[in-house]
């Protein structure tokens, strides 16, 4: 801090830097000042009149939020005057707001609830007829209270400048002000949710949420959304084993508040009406319930005959699927099973980014380097729909830092709307080579590269990151919740565990299905025959564990139903490389984590693969795993820890060909997001798509 | 959408008298003017005025429900506004209004049949020294009796 | 025998029998229980009753704040929205399962003090003895009291209107 300034608050000496807000300086030293309307990270309103204080030598009450700290200033913000007027807004704002608390969903939680509680104003001296305006249904996730609004503005703050979407206003003027939404009757947006949260009162409520339970009803369980790649904190509130609820008010995690649609709502495809809740096996061409031990019994069996006979047997991992379930599917596979052909869906090319930055260090970024940054290119890639997170990280760094923004992309992303250049080409080398001249001004720059940079372009990209003269670090975007650590832990025919290279090279996922003499196939958690494919060898076995019954699972052999990440436990690593801990919230009946299913196989055919048991598991992924030795109390106090794998060459390249993104938009996600309704519900988009 | 040419010339000017990238500084003006010539501000104007000040339309809505001079709907060629805010309500403002809204056959914000005067009661138009005062379109009228305001009515009428 | 000690004994006979007719003259304390149902104080701490509005609508719009105030943890809700076809009570919101374990109830009255809608009220029941504990707990039908005559909630009217009345 540069010549701090010194300032008395409630008594107690506080120093501060020069510009700090008053209502910042003293939450820093403990003291809160209440406001509505004032919300760190967004413009500032002024508009509530809730955090007055009184400031000696200031003929008036002053609005902490408003007031930057002064040498020598004197602060009460519990004096007689403040509380008074405190109690009076108090009073103003309930004329119109309904004391519907026992109905209203926020009661329990609600910040004008509890302001009330504090200071009073529980009579009015308001006699005349509330001011009524029905609730209105904005889409399926957003419904609006007007009555009970306090217009703090939080809302269209948060969907502007947050989201950069700005679908919320407020229209008409006084006590008859509305919060309206940009097509007039209904939203046109992301559906996020975040107006929802930020929302002080109850005027904005959620669809999922609405008058299904309150606040303390529920267990507030902190996991990891299991949707896309960014890896955000999600606390899924549950009430009589179902999720009732996502949030991330706690701020805890890497993504702070921030959560997209599919982190808020899209946690219903776990109960969805298809989901397997029942082992199966293919008897006289029918799939036929059966119970765990019968199906365990019957893979067990055939796997080891297959074994004998020296048949090969196929393995595609999971990209939602722990590191734990990915680290000991791969050694069973190559060690109890004894087969190389070990493949998973692959969205980014991440060894091939590990492999050029051999020997450099500090050179991968984090979501927290995103927003500090003073520059960033994306390139190949719509963030705001693909990585909500990122693209969320990059506006917070461009409205409070400034931060330059590059983006080369195919066609119009949101990006583009605070980017200091936009080029759009398909030759993205080409195009980032063209800004070379203005990335170099920067102190530092994050490059963001999609699906379109890989194989021999991602080391032409380390290249001309290298020639910049800059620090420079990357993020090589992958799809999905485990995409990153299903390649840290192996799950790939040419390289095992930390990309060491495998000793026998095996078969890719299409290699695999265009074999004749494949003997089986273990489907975890992969729909490899999505769309009908069949597999080329009319005699495989085909295993699959998964949630649903997918095209594979229609023509398997076992089906063994699966649980999804919010009915587990294990680690996560997102795109960036950051390892977090998911947290089992709930039961589903009849399904088993993957983890317990290849501990129960293994048991059956008499093959030691080690305690199939997270810890256990994990212990030894932090052993072998280079990049993965992360200090456990980060994990186990839910934080997220910084894998590192750069320190070496990666010996044996994979076929960059294999790597493809899905393309998913903010409402799809191709494996578990047809299976949301709330995803499926929501229609408009905003913007021009990236489609491909 | 289309202007007049003189519209549009109008517009060009004003935009060129902010600072680029504050083109939604001329958003008040350039929809006073658009409306004086349009009637009203419809949806279609809405997004064009939008379009050219470089802001959402919801935005330009938030501005049009803020400020009562700007309308959504259409009003009559004259439109007679009689203040009855404080000073001129000590002075007979109120028995302008009713006297007014008797003889016209309309209240508040509504238009004659045959569309010729639309009537809108408003708040102060800062006229307060020549009370009690009101306003047809842009021009003034001071001291205004009731005699004056049925010449005046009957004056509109007889020009339409 | 000793003529006194025959007096003894008829005096002992008298005077207890005294006692007798002296108290039957009295009115009596006792209830003819299971004969005739017995009277309480209002105060008297019952079985649970749900409460419905002079229109017949339940009073309970689901605040859970009975459940939170219970210290037995006894209450169980479970809440649903009222939509234009099935609108229960007078809320946004209404109970679609309110159980009570009476195993578990203590009858402090706690429930009844924190509802704001005066949903929930103590009853005067108190015949709560059941071979089977799952029979003690109550469902949302067994507590709810009757629709007041001459009402027509809208359920029940719509209900009644498809009947052809």
């Amino acid at each position: 801090m540069s010549n701090p300034v010194n300032l008395t608050i409630d008594g107690k000496a506080v120093q501060a830097a020069p510009g700090t807000l008053l209502i910042d300086a003293a939450k820093q030293s403990g003291i809160l000042i209440p406001a509505f309307c004032y919300y760190e990270g967004y413009s500032l309103q002024a508009a509530c009149r809730m955090c007055l204080v009184e400031v000696e030598k200031f003929p008036k009450l002053q609005a902490a939020c408003t007031l930057p700290v002064a040498e020598g200033m004197v602060v009460r913000t519990e004096a007689a005057s403040a509380v008074q007027a405190r109690k009076t807004t108090l009073e103003f704002l309930l004329t119109n707001h309904p004391l519907d608390c026992p109905v209203c969903d926020k009661g329990g939680e609600c910040e004008l609830q509890d302001m009330v509680f504090r200071y009073g104003a529980g009579e009015s001296r308001f006699t005349e007829v509330k001011h009524h305006v029905d609730e209105k249904q904005w889409s399926p996730v957003v419904y609006y209270d007007a009555p009970r609004c306090i217009l703090c503005y939080r809302c269209v703050r948060v969907c502007d400048e947050g989201m950069g979407v700005t679908a919320l206003g407020i229209t008409h003027r006084g006590a008859y002000s509305e919060i309206t939404p940009n097509k007039g009757d209904h939203l046109n947006c992301d559906q996020c949710g975040a107006c929802i949260d930020i929302c002080p009162v109850g005027a904005l409520t959620s669809g999922i949420y609405r008058y299904q339970t309150r606040p303390w009803e529920m267990e507030h369980v902190g996991t990891i959304c299991t949707h896309c790649s960014d890896g955000c904190k999600t606390t899924l509130g549950v009430r009589n084993n179902e999720i009732v609820r996502g949030n991330n008010r706690d701020s805890t995690g890497i993504n702070g508040e921030f959560l997209c649609i599919k982190g808020r709502y899209a946690f219903d495809f776990i109960k969805h009406e298809d989901r397997l809740q029942s082992p199966m096996v293919r008897r006289n061409g029918k799939l036929e319930e059966v119970s765990w031990a019968e199906a365990v019994k019957a893979v067990a069996a055939r796997f080891a005959e297959i074994k004998a006979a020296g048949g090969a047997i196929g393995v595609a991992g999971s990209v939602h699927s722990t590191n734990e379930e990915s680290y000991f599917l791969q050694k069973f596979a190559r060690q109890g099973l004894g087969t190389p052909h070990i493949d998973h869906a692959r969205s980014g090319d991440v060894p091939a980014l590990i492999h050029a930055l051999a020997g450099k260090t500090d050179a991968l970024a984090t979501a927290d380097s995103l927003y500090h940054a003073k520059a960033v290119l994306v390139v190949d890639a719509d963030l705001s729909q693909q990585h909500p997170f990122l693209a969320f990280q990059v506006r917070a760094n461009v409205r409070h830092h400034q931060a330059a923004v590059y983006t080369v992309t195919r066609g119009p992303v949101r990006e583009e709307q605070t980017a200091a250049k936009a080029v759009h080409t398909a030759d993205y080398l080409a195009g980032v080579r063209g800004l070379g001249e203005d990335l170099k001004k920067h102190a530092d720059l994050v490059i963001v590269f999609g699906d379109g940079i890989k194989g021999a372009a991602v080391g032409e990209l380390v290249a001309f990151g290298d020639s910049l003269g800059i620090p420079v670090r990357y993020v090589c975007l992958v799809d999905y919740s485990n995409s990153r650590g299903a390649m840290d832990m192996g799950l790939l025919p040419e390289l095992g565990p930390g990309y060491h290279p495998a000793a026998v090279r095996g078969m890719s996922l299409p290699q695999m299905a265009a074999s004749q003499d494949l003997a089986a196939l273990w489907v975890v958690g992969a729909d490899p025959l999505a769309g009908g494919k069949r597999l080329a060898s009319g005699k495989a076995f085909v295993v699959v564990q998964d949630l649903f019954l997918t095209d594979t699972a229609k023509q398997a052999d076992v089906v063994l139903p699966s649980a999804s990440a919010y009915e587990k436990s294990g680690t996560v690593t997102n795109v960036t490389g950051q390892i977090q801990r998911l947290k089992k919230g709930l039961n589903i009946m009849g399904a088993k984590p993957d983890l317990e299913i290849f501990g129960l196989i293994a048991r059956a055919m008499g093959v030691d693969a080690g305690r199939a048991q997270n810890e256990a598991v994990f212990e030894e992924i932090r052993k072998s795993v280079r990049g993965y030795n992360v200090p456990l109390p980060v994990l186990a106090t839910g934080g997220a820890a910084q894998a590192q794998p750069v320190n070496g060459r990666v010996d044996v390249l994979p076929d960059p060909e294999l790597v493809r993104s899905a393309g998913d938009t903010l409402f799809t996600s191709g494996s578990l997001g047809r299976y949301s309704k709330i995803l499926g519900s929501v229609m408009e988009a905003p913007g021009a798509l990236y489609k491909g | 959408m289309t202007f007049s040419p003189e519209l549009e010339a109008r517009l060009a000017k004003m935009l060129e008298s902010y600072p680029k990238g504050r083109e939604r500084a001329a958003l008040i003006p350039m929809l006073m003017y658009t409306q004086d010539e349009v009637g009203h501000i419809s949806k279609e104007l809405a997004e064009e005025v939008a379009k050219r000040c470089g802001v959402t339309t919801l935005q330009v809505e938030e501005v049009v429900g803020f400020y009562t001079m700007l309308r959504t709907k259409k009003m009559g060629k004259t439109h007679l506004q009689i203040c009855t805010n404080i000073s001129c309500l000590l002075v007979g403002g109120d028995e302008l209004w009713q006297h007014a809204s008797k003889k016209l056959g309309i209240g508040h914000n509504q238009v004659t049949a045959d569309g010729s005067i639309s009537l809108e009661e408003v708040e102060c138009i800062g006229a307060c020294s020549w009370a009690p005062a009101i306003q047809t379109n842009y021009d003034f009228h001071h001291y205004v009796t009731l005699d004056q305001l049925d010449k005046l009515i009957d004056d509109l009428r007889r020009i339409q | 025998m000793a003529i006194n000690q025959v007096f003894k004994s008829a005096s002992a006979i008298v005077q207890g029998l005294g006692i007798t007719f002296k108290e039957m003259m009295k009115p009596t304390v006792t209830e003819d229980y299971p004969d005739v149902p017995p009277v309480f104080q209002e105060r008297f701490r019952g079985k649970h009753e749900l409460q419905r509005d002079e229109n017949g609508m339940e009073k309970c719009v689901a605040c859970f704040l009975c459940a939170a105030a219970c210290p037995a943890d006894c209450i169980y809700i479970e809440a649903a929205e009222n939509t234009d076809k099935v609108r229960i009570s007078g809320g946004e919101r209404y109970a679609s399962v309110y159980n009570i374990d009476y195993t578990r109830c203590i009858f402090c009255g706690y429930c009844v003090e924190a509802c704001p809608t005066d949903a929930i009220t103590h009853g005067h029941g108190f015949e709560l003895a059941a071979y089977d504990t799952a029979a003690l707990i109550m469902r949302k039908e067994d507590m709810l009291v009757a629709v007041p005559p001459g009402a027509r909630p809208p359920v029940i009217a719509e209900a009644a209107a498809s009947h052809g009345h």
